[in-house]
């Protein structure tokens, strides 16, 4: 197996997408640090409410966790993806297959490289939002606060959660095999269906229902409480995710197994 | 050259395929022996390549099998050291580079990183190992294929078309090239869908033509049972009549204003019987069977 898996992290470093994405990673954690940060205990009018201060921790998991994880899923579920569904769009899943007959063993690789390389993008996010998070907190004269109760609890599930999502972006991949078609739907679900269902179920007061879908267990895992939200407790949140990681690449074994390869 | 190698056999029997309403496989039998190149002939859309799918685990028959060596490829302890492959030119991301291409199989593997460097040598494309296959000429994907195929070492080649795209030098290359594979004891099998292209690589031909076997055995013999002779003679009539009589399987069509063209039947014997008949010759010689010819014929004595 750590042959199958080395092969598969081969696949994913020796083409451009990883890095791209990984630039992207960088580049929306920045604007997700910087902004909450900025924002944070901003009064902003109207009325309305502030949203806690930098000196709470809600908010500082706010800048360093949530907008970590934020700013990476949604490349991870995009890496996830294409890990399947590039080796169908350029042929290259014959030669897997011709060296590693017993497709679930590909599969199980793939998970387990991918969800290395996404633990390496929540990482990597998670720097980022405490440079450019922490450095808007300076600015603003409030405190670092790196010593905040939970915080480091909601980083550490922020980073697992990305490599979740490269396993729910893995399963998707194997369900669709055109890549094209595949990203489309897994964007769509987790930009448009997914809020729309949550916004949905919460008008029809089935909150309960709702805190189920893969994006409310992931802020669950990381986001201060809400009023708007009704969330799981953080571990509750990790375990639903990985059942739905668990569930797609689940399905994807169990259909690449007998599919033929043409 | 390398020692020998074992080759294993492969068998076909009984292959059936069907995709939808298509039947691609019709109950296909052959096999195929090691330590000579087998040409596995057929017209587009025959079937080859979803039989060669079949052999190597990639498609799921809908009846009969294809075995490696007595067993499924699925079931191979080590595939690619026991067998090579190379199914299309386009199975390459085209922004990976061919020495990482060659890397993670040989790494899916077990097989040494130095295999990599060693295929790229003996198939001829080292120098454009870091470079981006999608920049690669038709040619030079063969080539990558061919040493994809060559990275376990394996006693059994199955190569899909690999003399497409390749020039005239690289197809002589070619033809060295597997006959030394098939002489150091390797199974190979070579498909194609013209046979001029693999007409000189060959020893052994199966010819398909949609989805069913057409015909399977030396080439040598299947060109010799085309062979005719040639003869020329201003008294055309009075020599068919003869031969006519002479009977035994020999059939004569007229050829050209004063030729005949006859089958089945030698010089020395059409010589004979011209003589002793008393009929003027002009012209006696053989004439080597048509294989493009042949291989039309076969492929389309089934279309009917």
């Amino acid at each position: 197996m750590s042959n199958l898996v080395r092969s598969e992290l081969t696949k994913i470093v020796s083409t451009r997408l990883w890095w791209g994405l990984l630039i992207g990673v960088v580049i929306y954690t920045l604007i997700n640090a910087g902004v909450t940060a900025g924002f944070a205990g901003v009064d902003p009018g109207a009325g309305q409410e502030a949203s806690p201060g930098l000196d709470q921790p809600e908010a500082l998991r706010g800048v360093y966790a949530a907008a970590a994880f934020t700013g990476a899923y949604i490349f991870a579920l995009v890496l996830g993806v294409t890990g399947m569904t590039g080796e169908h769009r350029y042929q290259t899943v014959t030669p897997t297959f011709l060296a590693t007959p017993r497709r679930s063993r590909v599969v199980v690789a793939k998970a387990l490289a991918h969800l290395g390389v996404g633990i390496g993008y929540g990482a990597v996010a998670v720097v980022t939002a405490l440079a450019a998070g922490g450095t808007v907190v300076l600015l603003r004269g409030f405190d670092l606060g790196l010593g905040t109760q939970g915080l480091w609890r909601a980083v550490l599930l922020g980073v697992l959660a990305v490599g979740a999502w490269t396993l729910v972006g893995l399963g998707i991949g194997t369900l669709i095999r055109n890549q094209v078609a595949a990203i489309l739907v897994a964007v769509a679900i987790t930009f448009l269906v997914e809020p729309l269902l949550s916004v949905g179920l919460g008008a029809a007061d089935l909150d309960e229902i709702g805190k189920f879908l893969p994006s409310s267990a992931s802020s669950a895992m990381t986001s201060p409480p809400s009023p708007f939200l009704d969330l799981l407790p953080w571990w509750a949140g990790a375990l639903v995710l990985l059942g739905y990681a668990v569930l797609f690449a689940g399905l994807g074994v169990l259909l690449s197994v007998r599919r033929d390869v043409t | 050259m390398r020692g020998m190698t074992t080759g294993l056999p492969l068998e076909i029997r009984g292959l059936s395929k069907t995709f939808g309403a298509v039947r691609a496989v019709d109950d296909l039998t052959f096999s195929v022996a090691p330590g000579v190149v087998t040409g596995f002939l057929g017209p587009n859309g025959a079937g080859k390549t979803t039989t060669l799918r079949c052999l190597l685990g990639l498609v799921q028959p809908s009846a009969g099998h294809a075995w490696v060596g007595g067993r499924p490829y699925r079931e191979l302890e080590n595939p690619l050291q026991s067998v090579g492959a190379a199914l299309e030119a386009a199975s390459f991301h085209p922004g990976r580079s061919a020495r990482d291409h060659l890397r993670f199989l040989a790494q899916a593997g077990g097989l040494p990183a130095s295999r990599v460097t060693d295929v790229l040598r003996i198939v001829g494309i080292e120098e454009y190992a870091d470079r981006r296959v999608g920049g690669f000429s038709l040619g030079m994907r063969q080539r990558l294929g061919l040493a994809q195929a060559l990275l376990g070492d394996p006693g059994v080649l199955v190569l899909d078309e690999p003399a497409n795209g390749l020039d005239p030098a690289g197809i002589a290359w070619l033809r060295g090239f597997l006959r030394a594979l098939a002489a150091e004891g390797r199974t190979v099998l070579v498909s194609s869908h013209v046979l001029s292209e693999v007409q000189q690589t060959v020893d052994e031909v199966v010819v398909i033509a949609h989805g069913r076997l057409v015909t399977q055995g030396r080439l040598r013999d299947l060109e010799a049972a085309k062979a005719s002779v040639l003869v020329r003679t201003p008294e055309r009539s009075r020599l068919a009549a003869a031969l006519a009589e002479a009977g035994a399987g020999t059939t004569v069509a007229e050829d050209g204003d004063s030729g005949l063209s006859v089958h089945g039947s030698s010089t020395d014997d059409i010589g004979r019987l011209a003589f002793a008949a008393g009929v003027e010759l002009h012209e006696l010689s053989n004439q080597p069977g048509d294989l493009e010819r042949l291989f039309l014929d076969l492929t389309s004595e089934v279309a009917r």
